[in-house]
């Protein structure tokens, strides 16, 4: 760091700005103030993140926090020393960057992005949800039909086109976990509230075990 | 040798039993291979038709069960980025990379040949020395001493997977403190489940049971690795990775002999412990290897010692985990604990007198468990020639698939939706995690050594009357915690000293 900024110290025009102990001018410190700023701000969220949860967690602890006849610690001492031992190291990552030593190692140079558009955000963001809307209706409308349409959904949002290719996939999947699951390891999933689906579900499910 | 070959001959010269070897070494290897299921899945559907069964047949089925399926596990996570089992998260690190850079024969190649290796030096060193290493182990290996282990595997394993040791010892943390939800081990008072934040009160039946690490393995590994590749597609900068079917030559063998022979003993001094197991011996493996290796800085991106050590380890642990089992009637993992079912189911008790009593059963399991681990060799290379090409298959059409048999995989694992939300939240935060440069291994590793840990400090505490000076009284407990401390003090400066000289690079 030292070195780089004594090659950028060229000879300046009188008065000459004061120099510290390794010869750099102080004026290119200064200038280079608010981009350190910049630099610390992401590590000290970071820390305060960090702290966030650590103190999150120790503060819960006062609801469990009571004796053990014979193990003076109680219940709450191992994960208050976590906490602790967690905020300890927040503290030392955030030290660690702020005397300089936070060079990540560069990234991969990524490949250039080729689809773009607010509808691509979209369709990210519908891929992050999708899940949790399958899990969110699946009690209600019973697992065995809302994953033919998850994995229908999921593929469209895949970019996959092909009726055959939707078809086929989900026939194949839906097919292997009724025989696995459904057939050979009596897994009970849910089968749905709603009036309706409930006896769609056990219909499908009276099928998958048929001559068990 | 005279009871091995009386063992192999008991093995091999009846149909029935060598059918039930074959069957278990199938079933243990696709078990092992399908995402959503794994080896102990099928040992509980199987369990209880071991009843019917001849005791020496059945305690051999879970055994050859056992070495497949560990061995199995390693397939999904090279291919896929997800481990089968808990002991093959450590084979994603360089595994997946490996894949993604047209090399997945190579690496499932090395996995073969590797679980074969370890497997089989574990096999014959369970053979020649069992009653000597289990009456060691187990009077050497106290709490204190388990304590210390799992303190010197942290210490060692801590930055796997983790841009930073900063951000490796973080990400440890948080998996242990997950692992503290639940109840205390010592006076059973429930952690977590209830409280209030700022006047709302919660209570939750499902955290008072605590958060399997099952979800959150696959929600780290299966979902993150599926919305990554998804979000890739919608940007349009997903590569699809190449098919090869290239196994490693004969030479890469002999560069990483030394990583083969150091993960042995790692996995089978690991797989002796109750508890420990195959997981902590798959990440001291590969840390080891990297600690070592001459290539470590490519560790992480496709290096085949990568690979090397973390499959050789896991598999060493298989033989050395029935040590404690037979010798001394002390399961070390959810596997064996099956295998001690067996043993009660028809009336046995393992421990010193089981090999006087059932010489025939204690040497016809250790032939299959040799064997299997030969026939690992075979089959997998077929599995190899054959899953590989399961690449060709383009990933839209593979992920709904993943996700639903992630789905089941988390839901059977206690018929609750929650660990199903747990999962996903798990691949979200997971998708989160590859981009902040924290490690999905080190949270997983926290979660799964955190209560064994709890459980150990806290014997060790009530038996040392609370000095922790006692733990230095013992020298193998001294000794390993010393070690520890010493890899935490020299990894802090080989990373200062790192950056110092990519700074001066950089300058």
């Amino acid at each position: 760091m030292s070195e780089r900024f004594a090659t950028s110290a060229e000879p300046a025009a009188p008065p000459f700005p004061p120099e510290d102990r390794q010869g750099n001018r102080m004026e290119t410190a200064t200038a280079a103030r608010p981009s350190q700023i910049e630099r610390f701000k992401g590590p000290i969220i970071e820390w305060l993140v960090w702290l966030a949860i650590a103190g999150f967690a120790y503060w819960q602890t006062i609801y469990f926090a009571k004796d053990i006849v014979g193990y003076p610690p109680g219940a709450a001492g191992w994960p208050r020393t976590i906490c602790i031992l967690m905020a300890l190291g927040a503290t030392g990552q955030l030290l660690y960057k702020l005397a300089g030593h936070d060079l990540a190692e560069p990234a991969p140079a990524a490949a250039k992005e080729t689809h773009t558009g607010a509808h691509r955000v979209v369709q990210r963001l519908a891929i992050f949800a999708l899940p949790f809307l399958f899990l969110y209706v699946s009690p209600w409308i019973g697992f065995y039909v809302a994953a033919p349409l998850f994995v229908i959904t999921l593929m469209l949002l895949l970019e996959v086109r092909s009726p055959l290719a939707i078809a086929g996939v989900t026939l194949i999947v839906y097919a292997l976990f009724l025989l696995l699951f459904t057939r050979f390891f009596f897994v009970a999933l849910p089968n749905g509230r709603l009036d309706g689906f409930y006896e769609v579900n056990n219909a499908i499910i009276g099928f998958a075990r048929m001559g068990l | 040798m005279e009871s091995f070959l009386d063992g192999t001959l008991a093995l091999f010269g009846s149909y029935h039993a060598t059918l039930i070897f074959f069957l278990g070494l199938v079933g243990g290897m696709l078990f092992g291979a399908i995402p959503g299921v794994n080896m102990l899945t099928l040992g509980a559907v199987l369990l209880p038709f071991t009843a019917s069964m001849n005791p020496t047949e059945a305690v051999m089925m879970f055994s050859v069960i056992y070495c497949a399926g560990v061995f199995g596990g390693a397939i999904t996570a090279i291919l896929f980025n997800i481990p089968g089992a808990p002991e093959n998260a450590p084979t994603c690190f360089d595994g997946y990379p490996m894949t993604q850079k047209g090399q997945a024969g190579k690496a499932i190649g090395a996995a073969v040949m590797c679980s074969a290796i370890g497997g089989v030096a574990s096999a014959i060193l369970m053979m020649t020395a069992t009653g000597a290493i289990a009456s060691f182990a187990i009077r050497a290996f106290g709490p204190q001493e388990i304590f210390a282990l799992i303190f010197f595997g942290l210490a060692v394993s801590a930055s796997i997977g983790a841009q930073t040791l900063w951000k490796g010892w973080l990400s440890v943390f948080v998996g242990l403190l997950i692992a503290t939800i639940g109840t205390d081990p010592v006076a059973g008072i429930p952690r977590f489940n209830e409280g209030s934040i700022f006047g709302w009160e919660y209570s939750s039946y499902y955290l008072s049971a605590g958060i399997h690490f099952i979800p959150l393995i696959l929600g780290f590994f299966a979902v993150s690795e599926v919305l990554s590749q998804s979000v890739s597609i919608s940007k349009g900068t997903r590569e699809r990775p190449k098919a090869s079917l290239d196994f490693p030559s004969l030479s890469e063998f002999w560069q990483v002999r030394f990583t083969m022979i150091r993960s042995i003993f790692i996995g089978f001094f690991s797989g002796v412990l109750p508890g420990i197991g195959a997981t902590l011996a798959a990440f001291l493996g590969y840390s080891q290897a990297q600690r070592w290796s001459k290539n470590r800085a490519n560790f992480g991106k496709g290096e085949l010692e990568g690979v090397v050590a973390s499959e050789t380890a896991n598999n060493a642990a298989t033989g050395a985990a029935m040590i404690p089992l037979l010798a001394l009637g002390l399961p070390g993992g959810a596997l064996t604990a099956m295998i001690m079912g067996i043993f009660q189911i028809h009336g046995m008790e393992p421990g010193p007198l089981i090999f006087i009593n059932s010489h025939d059963l204690v040497w016809v399991t250790f032939a299959a468990m040799f064997w299997a681990n030969v026939a690992i060799i075979g089959l997998g290379w077929l599995q190899t020639k054959t899953v590989v090409h399961i690449l060709r298959i383009p990933f839209r059409w593979l992920a709904p698939g993943i996700l639903i048999l992630a789905t089941v995989g988390a839901y059977g694992l206690r018929n609750l939706m929650i660990d199903v939300w747990v999962m996903f939240i798990a691949g979200v935060l997971g998708y989160l995690i590859k981009t902040t440069g924290y490690s999905a291994a080190g949270i997983v590793l926290g979660l799964i050594l955190g209560e064994l840990g709890e459980s150990a400090f806290a014997k060790s505490m009530q038996l040392m009357d609370f000095d922790p000076m006692g733990f230095f009284n013992r020298p193998i407990a001294a000794v390993l915690l010393g070690l520890g401390i010493l890899a935490i003090i020299t990894s802090v400066i080989s990373e200062i000293r790192g950056t110092e000289v990519q700074k001066a690079l950089m300058d």
